[in-house]
């Protein structure tokens, strides 16, 4: 089936080549076959013809192809042949319920149904991702085909992957600049004194803290820091200001370590 | 197959303490260099900042949230490094490295530890691809601190006149 459908995608994107490089062609009968497709086409049986002439139809003539990989209308479950859904992610099969191939155009934020923002609502974020895995979950597919195996894990690993970076602004963060391609030069190092000096007390000073309550005053400090932080994210990111952006999440990072060694003292 | 590797990393992640970058699942193991430096740290400490002979670099890694302070006295008369010290806070290479540096700069001429350079400092400690920058970090302290000290002398040579 998978086979059949790539040959299909193939042979109408030769078609259009063929066609946009010669606009002499008459134009083509909707029910009868294409003189063009059916030598090299010749070895599949007659219900697909119809098919290929509606895709045909839909397809323009002159022009670009359509973008393929991400239009939902050419997407079929390649179990039970059914369409997947026009708006929505095609995961798993409404039909058939069988779980579909990783999409890799499809972006985390799609996943979850929620426009590509920095104030996502997070408390949705549990609901929605436990209502996927019910359905993706590599456990209930321990009886089909090792194809879907494949499938079911790869898809569930996704939706964990795209649950996980939403669930944390910080990782939010980053991956709203790398859909951006916005680039952050990783091996990058700063010398800002300012900055630094402030990071390096706050790090002395989780390190010098002799108690719990100590500990909990400075955990309370960065969090408060690192909350108007995120806020001065947010809106760099909603005026396209993405130098400021990439500042704040690197101060957002430092703070992120004082709290992760704050808790490892905890 | 995740699990297996990650069984037989907690044995030697038991032994070492808690370096951070173990954590993560992949097979790659601290070679004992990093160890060492880690589980006796040399020339942890801090000088003063405002004495005249001595040099502070800050440098930083925004990307994982690293800090490295490394210091140097410098011998006035003869420009000679006599003694370093680091601290720093990230992963068990970013220290290992800092504290190679400190190693390194004793003894030295000023103008000659400007010529260490990180690929030596990895290759001496066998660090993998992923911290390099750790190493790069290093290089960074010690160009920094060298500078610190040279711009406190020219400052302090041009209120003297």
């Amino acid at each position: 089936m998978w086979n059949r459908r790539k040959h299909l995608l193939l042979s109408s994107l030769s078609l259009l080549r063929h066609i946009s490089s010669t606009s002499h062609l008459p134009r083509l009968h909707p029910l009868k076959p294409s003189p063009l497709l059916s030598p090299s086409n010749s070895f599949l049986p007659p219900v697909d013809s119809q098919l290929r002439n509606n895709l045909l139809l839909e397809l323009p003539l002159r022009g670009f192809p359509r973008n393929l990989s991400s239009s939902n209308s050419c997407s079929f479950c390649w179990n039970c042949g059914v369409v997947g859904p026009t708006s929505g992610v095609f995961l798993a099969c409404g039909s058939c319920g069988a779980v579909q191939p990783v999409d890799a155009s499809v972006d985390y934020f799609q996943i979850f149904g929620m426009k590509k923002i920095y104030e996502i609502e997070e408390g949705d974020l549990e609901g929605i991702y436990k209502d996927w895995q019910k359905k993706l979950h590599p456990d209930l597919v321990h009886s089909k085909s090792e194809k879907e195996k494949g499938f079911a894990a790869e898809q569930s690993a996704r939706v964990i992957d795209a649950y996980r970076t939403l669930k944390n602004p910080l990782s939010r963060a980053l991956y709203l600049l790398k859909l951006e391609q916005i680039h952050v030069d990783e091996e990058k190092t700063v010398s800002d004194p300012d900055l630094l000096m402030e990071m390096m007390e706050m790090r002395e000073a989780v390190e010098e803290a002799k108690d719990t309550q100590s500990l909990n005053e400075i955990q309370s400090k960065v969090k408060k820091k690192l909350d108007s932080w995120s806020k001065s994210f947010k809106e760099a990111f909603n005026k396209q200001d993405f130098g400021s952006a990439v500042n704040c999440t690197q101060r957002m990072k430092y703070y992120e370590r004082a709290l992760e060694e704050i808790t490892k003292k905890l | 197959m995740l699990r297996l590797i990650g069984k037989r990393l907690l044995p030697q992640t038991q032994t070492l303490g808690t370096p951070a970058a173990a954590a993560v699942g992949a097979a790659r193991f601290y070679h004992e260099r990093v160890v060492d430096h880690y589980n006796n740290p040399r020339n942890v400490g801090s000088f003063d900042k405002e004495d005249p002979t001595v040099g502070t670099g800050l440098v930083g890694a925004p990307a994982c949230g690293d800090v490295m302070k490394l210091q140097i006295k410098v011998d006035e008369q003869s420009g000679k490094i006599v003694d370093a010290c680091f601290k720093t806070f990230g992963c068990g290479s970013a220290i290992a490295s800092s504290s190679v540096a400190t190693e390194w700069v004793k003894g030295k001429q000023m103008e000659e530890v400007l010529s260490i350079k990180n690929t030596e400092i990895a290759k001496h400690l066998s660090l993998p691809p992923v911290k390099l920058h750790c190493s790069m970090l290093a290089e960074d302290a010690i160009k920094a601190a060298v500078k610190d000290y040279e711009s406190k002398k020219a400052k302090n040579g041009s209120s003297e006149m």
